[in-house]
């Protein structure tokens, strides 16, 4: 078992995998489809990271730093697995460039792809240029030039953050929590009070979800710290009165209709799985979970196990994930392609 | 009749003109009912902040909702309508026109800190309360309640003297709410205090009535009192923008 292990995409968990594997000592070919390795929180320009403030270019761009100077590891860039065959231990992996590698086994970190806000029309993306994406506004944070109305360029005094865009509605198909944007929210209305102290931040919600250590550093944190107010209310329509855009929805504790005006409104989008998931699952022979997402065969025991022996995943493939927990379970896969799974067996090779 | 189920609109949300003629058509009375819009079409932002820097709400930010404080409220069990929560959640969102609808309501809190006794998030809503009802008296929305000539009698007394006088205060405050002192009660309770009063007692009250004694070296309390009280006032103003 000296051939190296194949990860399968270059961000938070295909990094942390990388990075466990060079440790000790092993190699690995990580095969990333973008230009550069980093995963959502670089190629996506994300500002602040939840848990521990530091800017995503310094947090990420270091593993990415490490993890690309290690000798260890063989960076393949703008690259895809078209085929995978063999079993576990002696794999052959076909890349789009036509290279053969042989392998032990395959880590797939192929994260996730996020929710597009064209999709909830009735909320004005698209319409209305004002109205723009946690992504657009952790863009506008990561670039330095502050936050800001992309119709006229000015500095907003009231924004709203509208909280489960993508999430939570079987309307579009989409029934999970995406897990981190209740937290995401709370730190990015605190980064704009922070830039912009006569800005007031409202967040309309139907539950907060800031769960664990969040609810103290984020969830009151951004009430009593910034005062951020929380409106309980998932609202109509956005739309404009020719000025500033309208909120209409409900007040549901006061039980009365609103209809406020707001200079930029941000929707809070979702994590969907990864949009390319059903030619990966294809590729490798693994099986989808109903939503989409790679299946994992274990909760306890054997993390990161699919259904097909020797193929492993981590991070936001198996379903909406946060930073660290997907750098964590890099780790975790790391250790189960190294033969540490804990005895436990996917089906596939226990049928074998 | 052109409206049906009025009764479920705010009788304040209803206009009428009595006279009204549009085009040549008369449209007296209920045929130019107009109907106030229910939307609330924005929020006071400053609100929260306001009421918060008056004493008492200084903790008004930390409340979830969870209604505890209401689930308790002495005034609650009478009135459904005196609702702490409810309040609490208006004031912190800005919803200023949908307090102002209870301000008749705000100052009946009884202050038995029942609800600061149970809230899980120290939001102390007695002191929220406090707060709510000094703030709608500053802002003019309601008139000084026959409860703060009471007050101001007392804190007169003992400000000028360090001690106070039942009597006296008795007095002034019918003085100050403009009642008859031989009232049928006051009466009975004094014939009464005059039969069973212990002599001494007696003496001891008549003699402070007359002669009104000071608390020894009350000058520089009373000093620091007043200041005080000034700097307080002076901060609840500025709290609220008066001046």
């Amino acid at each position: 078992m000296t051939d190296p292990i194949l990860i399968v995409g270059g961000g938070p968990a295909g990094l942390g995998a990388a990075q466990a594997l060079s440790a000790i000592g092993r190699k690995s070919i990580l095969v990333e489809k973008e230009a550069e390795l980093g995963g959502a929180p670089i190629i996506s320009g994300y500002a602040k990271l939840v848990p521990s403030g530091e800017w995503a270019k310094d947090a990420i761009g270091g593993m990415v730093q490490r993890v690309a100077g290690s000798d260890l590891v063989d960076v393949r860039l703008g690259a895809r697995v078209t085929e995978f065959a063999g079993t576990p231990g002696s794999f052959n992996a076909t890349l789009s460039s036509g290279e053969q590698c042989q392998v032990s086994s395959a880590i797939l970190a192929t994260g996730f792809t996020h929710f597009d806000s064209i999709n909830k029309p009735e909320w004005g993306f698209g319409t209305h240029p004002d109205v723009v994406t946690t992504v657009q506004v952790e863009q506008m944070m990561s670039s330095g030039k502050g936050v800001y109305c992309p119709s006229d360029g000015r500095v907003p005094d009231r924004v709203a953050i509208l909280l489960c865009v993508g999430s939570r509605d079987r309307q579009i198909g989409r029934e999970w929590c995406s897990k981190i944007c209740c937290t995401v929210s709370a730190n990015i209305a605190m980064e704009i009070r922070e830039l912009l102290p006569d800005c007031s931040v409202y967040i309309y919600y139907m539950d907060i979800r800031t769960y664990g250590q969040y609810e103290t550093e984020y969830y009151w944190r951004s009430q009593e710290e910034f005062r951020v107010k929380y409106i309980k209310s998932r609202v109509a329509e956005v739309t404009s009165d020719g000025n500033r855009l309208l909120i209409k929805g409900e007040d549901t504790l006061v039980k009365r209709p609103i209809a406020i005006p707001f200079d930029l409104v941000v929707h809070a989008i979702g994590m969907d799985p990864n949009l390319e998931n059903a030619t990966i699952a294809e590729t490798f022979g693994v099986d989808l979970q109903k939503e989409g997402n790679i299946a994992q065969q274990f909760s306890y025991g054997g993390i990161g196990l699919t259904s097909r022996a020797g193929v492993y995943v981590a991070g936001a493939a198996v379903g909406p994930e946060t930073i660290d927990d997907s750098i964590a379970q890099g780790q975790a896969a790391a250790m189960a392609a190294l033969g540490m799974d804990g005895g436990m067996v996917a089906p596939s090779a226990a049928a074998e | 009749m052109p409206i049906h189920e009025k009764s479920l609109i705010r009788p304040e949300d209803l206009t009428e003109h009595e006279q009204l003629e549009i085009d040549g058509v008369d449209v007296s009375g209920h045929w130019s009912t107009f109907i106030e819009t229910r939307v609330v079409s924005d929020y006071n932002e400053r609100m929260e902040e306001e009421i918060a820097a008056l004493p008492g709400g200084e903790y008004i930010h930390r409340c979830f909702q969870c209604s505890s404080c209401t689930n308790v409220c002495t005034v609650n069990d009478l009135n459904p309508d005196f609702n702490p929560r409810y309040w609490i959640y208006l004031a912190r969102m800005g919803f200023e026109k949908e307090l102002l609808r209870d301000k008749d309501l705000l100052w009946q809190c009884v202050s038995c800190h029942k609800c600061t006794h149970v809230c899980p998030r120290d939001v102390a809503p007695e002191g929220v309360m406090k707060a709510m009802a000094t703030w709608a008296e500053l802002k003019g929305h309601t008139e000084v309640k026959p409860a703060a000539a009471f007050d101001a009698e007392f804190t007169e007394q003992i400000v000028a003297t360090g001690k106070i006088e039942e009597g006296r205060i008795i007095r002034g405050f019918f003085k100050r709410t403009g009642q008859p002192l031989n009232q049928p009660w006051l009466r009975e309770m004094s014939l009464r205090l005059a039969r069973r009063l212990p002599i001494l007692m007696g003496l001891k009250m008549a003699l402070a009535a007359v002669f009104r004694p000071r608390t020894r070296d009350w000058d520089k309390s009373r000093a620091a009192i007043t200041e005080y009280i000034a700097e307080r006032e002076d901060a609840n103003r500025r709290a609220l923008n008066l001046d």
